[in-house]
């Protein structure tokens, strides 16, 4: 997939995180330190702006008030994340993120993400019945991943805690360009999501969506067979170690432009393999990983 | 069949095959208060009678003259005798509902649910008339019945309280010599036989009782079928009954050769045909016995195990199987590349190991199923005595859990299969003939023989049942296995078999174990073979062994209750991070009873503890004592492995990861990959190569860094060609892998060189 680093090095990521109501002291502290967590890896981006709400602060008013203030400093250029934990409830008719004081649905938050400029847009609803939520919050180039695949999954989830282990784990960075997406992110939660329930021999009361082509039902693994994850896919969620530095570094421009421009070819090849003999593909994937390894270790002096 | 401690509690799951286990848990209700009960004469009596000497016109002509009759008992009698089993039971609801008092449609119609293999039902209908009436004796008798198809201890309670009512039925006696020779106690059933013969000449079933236990004696010109046939030349039912108390006692050659006779004589037995096929599934005889079954499925017969059975064979198409020329193992196609090498190098561990210490090798190859699905496994133990819990042996058949079927370290796999390996030299030696109680106790002993810490710990119900002096004669072990009188019985039977093997082996040496099974091979009986092996009776045994056992565990069977209450007070305090007294308690409580390694046991609590006082020393010193005494909870023995590496003692971390291997090698990326960066460090290459492989099988999140991990494991072994190709699967998926791209321009540099 293609890291889209140069064209985002001097764009704003801008992140919004909630960590609502947890109704008992356990779920409350469980809550608040996933949120600060993601607010700590972020802020390793100099160009992250990162508002966190949790505990009593994290009131309706404070979040409306948040996505405001994004919807006022974001450029079409940036990026802006959501990202909901806590519980939520679904009563049939709305989706509810329980917030201290009045709680917010579904249907209130979308117009305040409507207002957001920024071109690239991420909602992660790790709440329970999240579910409910994706289809009001569905919108052409925005992703939108859900921990539940309906309002019916009530329990309290886990995928937070892959989430967040997603965003500070290098495993997550799957294709090793040390960016994690949030397709990659989604990917490595909803994979130790399902693991968890395997392991514990526990069924499973939780079911990840990711929608991200603005209509149609969300889906367990995007995939381009089933047209989701592309947009997912170009989403920097956190970027590790040097890609960060390279991205700050004007002079290795020309070499990363080159790098992506292998990196393209490399992810066409991949999706003609099926249709090429098998020798003619390795051959050819072979002699462009070989020219990245030399491009990159060129960067890397 | 091998247990483990965490697992005792089987057969408490969903699916049908434990839907059939449960249902026919048999609860008598106390009578109600005193009504005019009724207990019609049963009006198809004579058509019955017509029906079971095979004079089947009568029989048949009888039935239908019943069809039109004003009184619903006899319509219904009447359809179940023309085998319309629906109209059957609607006619018996309809009589139920005229005669509300009239304890005979209940029995009747309770008897025709079981017999078409629905105990949950036939136990409430009989469980009613037994309200109404509880010392009614076909009530209590066909209640037997279903007691015991589960195995049930009540059904024997319940024949012997029919008996103290009526001594003199026939069809009592009849039960009474089936369930006995169940149990192996042959005496006491040609003893019930030869009384329901006295009773009643013309007992067929009596009969086909007499003629399984020559079998089972080595008496194999036996008259007794011939005589039931010639009363009723097309009772397969004798055969059927022959055939079940053949496999009841692991004879399943001979139990087979018995249902095929049955189904000769009576096409449309379907339930020796059922058995016949299910006997051929345990038996790797898989076309036959699809066929067979299906032919039953098809023919309206569809009870639980046949229909289990089919489907469970249906999905053998999941399956891959991996063959040598001693062992074919069977995998689930998700989990074979994971667990296919570990399997595979283990039955040849096995083989070699049981090969020198049994003096033979087993015939032909061994099969071993591994089931995933835990549901999928007890299909394969469906209708046997005991919990079939984890692995089953039918002579060169396996079946067994997955370690993937089970939660992490609730299951040790290589200590499940040294153990059903154990039964399949021990059946193959004696061809059959060796008693329950010893070819367990053997293989328990093996578990723990092959590796001090594997095997079933001491657990609580058996410190009980030592202090209660529950645990059984030597000469009446069996009964244990088969037909438990308290709920852990089988359990305790388990740990005091295994215990027997192993004071004879402490006491008279391991060979004497050989000498034993060998004598088992030739049909001697335990007194005959304890006389001439050990020079003591079972009786003289039974008197030295007994306090051996009550001596060994003597510190905990004494303070067993004192422990418990103890425990819960350090418990409190772990809660509560009250580390002063867990450091102050835990120490006693973890040395009374060491084998305590379950739920809040005291290695963990101190462990946490040491932690908590960073003290890493004396951390990684509890979780080594944890991991001695068979501790087996992979959280625990990574963090033990990685405090011994942390110490800089690599060696034993590998050690402790190789440990975990046995215990939950599947879904676990981590551990593979851990494991596989150990042995690299030890220079164990193809170790390392082991262990990359599978953790890539593991389908792990960064597949990328796993095959990267592979490339060098592989480069390390000097097979380069595989090197390139785990290379070119990392940089696939994940193209910028800088360390991967280094070793591609270093492989492509020394290429060119």
């Amino acid at each position: 997939m293609t890291p889209l680093l140069v064209a985002l090095s001097l764009a704003t990521s801008h992140v919004v995180t909630v960590a609502g109501l947890g109704g008992e002291p356990d779920y409350e502290q469980r809550f608040a330190a996933h949120a600060a967590e993601i607010e700590k890896l972020l802020k390793t981006d100099a160009d992250a702006k990162v508002i966190t709400l949790s505990g009593a602060g994290a009131t309706k008013t404070a979040l409306v008030n948040a996505l405001q203030q994004v919807g006022r400093d974001a450029k079409l250029d940036d990026s802006f994340a959501l990202i909901l934990i806590g519980h939520g409830t679904f009563d049939n008719t709305d989706y509810k993120l329980n917030l201290p004081g009045p709680d917010i649905t579904a249907a209130e938050l979308a117009p305040l993400l409507d207002r957001i400029a920024a071109s690239k847009q991420l909602v992660v609803n790790t709440t329970s019945a999240s579910g409910a939520s994706l289809m009001l919050l569905q919108r052409p180039n925005r992703t939108v991943i859900t921990a539940t695949k309906s309002g019916m999954e009530k329990n309290a989830p886990v995928f937070a805690r892959y989430w967040v282990e997603a965003m500070r784990d290098p495993a997550a960075d799957s294709d090793k360009n040390e960016t994690v997406t949030a397709l990659e992110a989604y990917r490595y939660a909803d994979q130790k999501t399902v693991s968890y329930y395997e392991t514990q021999k526990r069924l499973a009361t939780e079911h990840a969506l990711l929608e991200d082509a603005g209509s149609g039902d969300g889906a367990r693994a995007p995939s381009p067979e089933n047209g989701k994850g592309q947009l997912a896919a170009r989403f920097p969620l956190v970027r590790l170690g040097a890609a960060q530095k390279a991205s700050l570094s004007p002079e290795k421009q020309v070499l990363l432009k080159k790098k992506e421009e292998l990196e393209i070819s490399i992810d066409k090849l991949k999706y003609q393999k099926a249709a090429m003999p098998a020798e003619e593909y390795r051959r050819t994937m072979q002699a462009l990983l070989l020219e990245l390894a030399r491009v990159q270790g060129a960067i890397d002096k | 069949m091998a247990l483990q401690q965490q697992l005792r509690l089987v057969f408490v799951g969903l699916s049908l095959a434990t839907q059939w286990a449960c249902a026919q848990t048999v609860e008598l209700k106390k009578p109600k208060a005193k009504v005019d009960v009724v207990v019609s004469p049963n009006p198809a009596a004579a058509c019955w009678q017509h029906k079971l000497y095979g004079r089947t016109a009568e029989a048949v002509s009888c039935f239908t003259k019943l069809q039109g009759a004003s009184d619903p008992l006899a319509r219904a009698e009447s359809a179940w005798g023309l085998e319309r089993y629906q109209d059957a039971v609607y006619q018996f609801q309809e009589a139920v509902k005229a005669k509300p008092t009239d304890i005979t449609p209940r029995i009747r119609l309770g008897t025709l649910f079981r017999q078409r293999y629905q105990p949950k039902d036939a136990g409430e209908l009989l469980g009613e008339a037994l309200e109404l009436d509880e010392k009614n004796t076909d009530a209590l008798l066909e209640m037997a019945r279903v007691a015991g198809e589960n195995y049930d201890r009540k059904a024997v309670e319940m024949v012997k309280q029919a008996l103290e009512i009526n001594p003199k039925l026939a069809t009592a006696h009849e039960l009474l010599a089936k369930l006995s020779a169940e149990e192996s106690n042959f005496a006491l059933a040609t003893e019930h036989a030869e009384k329901a013969l006295a009773l009643l000449p013309q007992s067929l079933d009596a009969m086909a009782v007499l003629g399984a236990i020559d079998l089972l004696q080595e008496r194999p010109n036996t008259t007794w079928f011939e005589k039931a046939l010639k009363i009723n030349p097309a009772y397969g039912e004798a055969y059927n009954i022959g055939g079940e108390l053949l496999i009841l006692n692991r004879r399943y050659n001979e139990g087979i050769a018995l249902f095929r006779k049955a189904v000769e004589i009576r096409p449309g037995l379907w339930e020796a045909r059922a058995r016949l096929g299910i006997n051929l599934m345990r038996l790797g005889k898989e076309e036959e016995a699809y066929k067979e079954l299906s032919a039953t499925y098809e023919a309206g017969y569809k009870s639980f195990p046949v229909v289990n059975t089919l489907r469970l064979m249906d999905s053998y198409k999941n399956f891959q199987t991996f063959r040598n020329s001693r062992a074919v193992v069977r995998l689930h196609k998700k989990e074979a590349s994971v667990l296919e090498p570990y399997f595979t190098s283990e039955m040849e561990r096995i083989m070699a190991s049981y090969d020198k210490k049994y003096g033979t090798s087993v015939s032909g190859p061994i099969q071993i199923e591994v089931y995933p699905d835990h549901e999928d496994f007890a299909v394969r133990t469906m209708g046997m005595p005991g919990l079939g819990a984890l692995g089953v042996s039918f002579g060169p058949i396996v079946a067994m859990d997955s370690p993937s079927g089970r939660k992490p370290g609730s299951f040790h796999w290589a200590s499940t299969l040294w153990h059903e390996m154990s039964h399949v030299y021990a059946l193959s030696i004696t061809n059959y003939r060796v008693p329950r109680w010893f070819t367990e106790g053997l293989a328990v002993y093996e578990e723990t023989a092959a590796s001090p810490d594997w095997g079933d710990r001491l657990d609580p119900p058996t410190i009980i049942a030592i202090r209660d002096k529950k645990l059984l004669p030597v000469a009446e072990l069996d009964r244990g296995f088969i037909r438990p009188s308290y709920p852990a019985q089988v359990t305790v039977s388990y740990f005091q078999a295994g215990r027997i093997c192993q004071y004879i082996a402490q006491n008279w040496g391991y060979p004497k174990l050989i000498e034993i099974l060998r004598d088992y091979g030739q049909s001697k009986k335990t007194p005959e073979i304890f006389q001439a092996r050990l020079g003591i009776s079972p009786e003289e045994f039974d008197k030295r062994f007994l306090p051996w056992v009550e001596n060994q565990n003597s510190k905990i069977v004494t303070g067993f209750k004192d422990w418990q209450e103890r425990l819960k007070t350090v418990v409190t305090a772990y809660r509560a991070k009250n580390w002063d007294i867990v450091q102050a308690e835990a120490p006693a409580l973890r040395d009374i009873y060491p084998e305590y390694v379950e739920a809040a046991n005291p290695y963990e609590m101190l462990y946490e503890m040491h932690l908590a006082k960073k003290d890493q020393a004396g951390a990684m010193a509890e979780l080594k004592r944890y991991s001695k005494a068979a501790g087996r909870d992979p959280k625990l023995l990574k963090d033990l492995a990685r405090l011994e590496e942390e110490s800089g003692d690599k060696r034993a971390a590998a050690a402790t990861l190789k440990r975990l291997l046995y215990i939950a090698p599947a879904q676990d990326e981590e551990l593979h990959r851990r494991l596989g960066n150990l042995l690299l460090d030890e220079q164990d290459n193809l170790g390392a190569v082991r262990e990359f492989r599978a953790a890539v099988a593991s389908k792990p999140v960064d597949l990328a860094a796993a095959q990267f991990a592979l490339a060098k494991a592989y480069r390390a072994a000097h097979q380069t060609d595989n090197a390139k190709d785990a290379l070119f699967a990392a940089l696939e998926a994940a193209p910028g892998y800088r360390p991967a791209q280094k070793m591609l321009l270093e492989l492509t540099s020394s290429e060119k060189e």
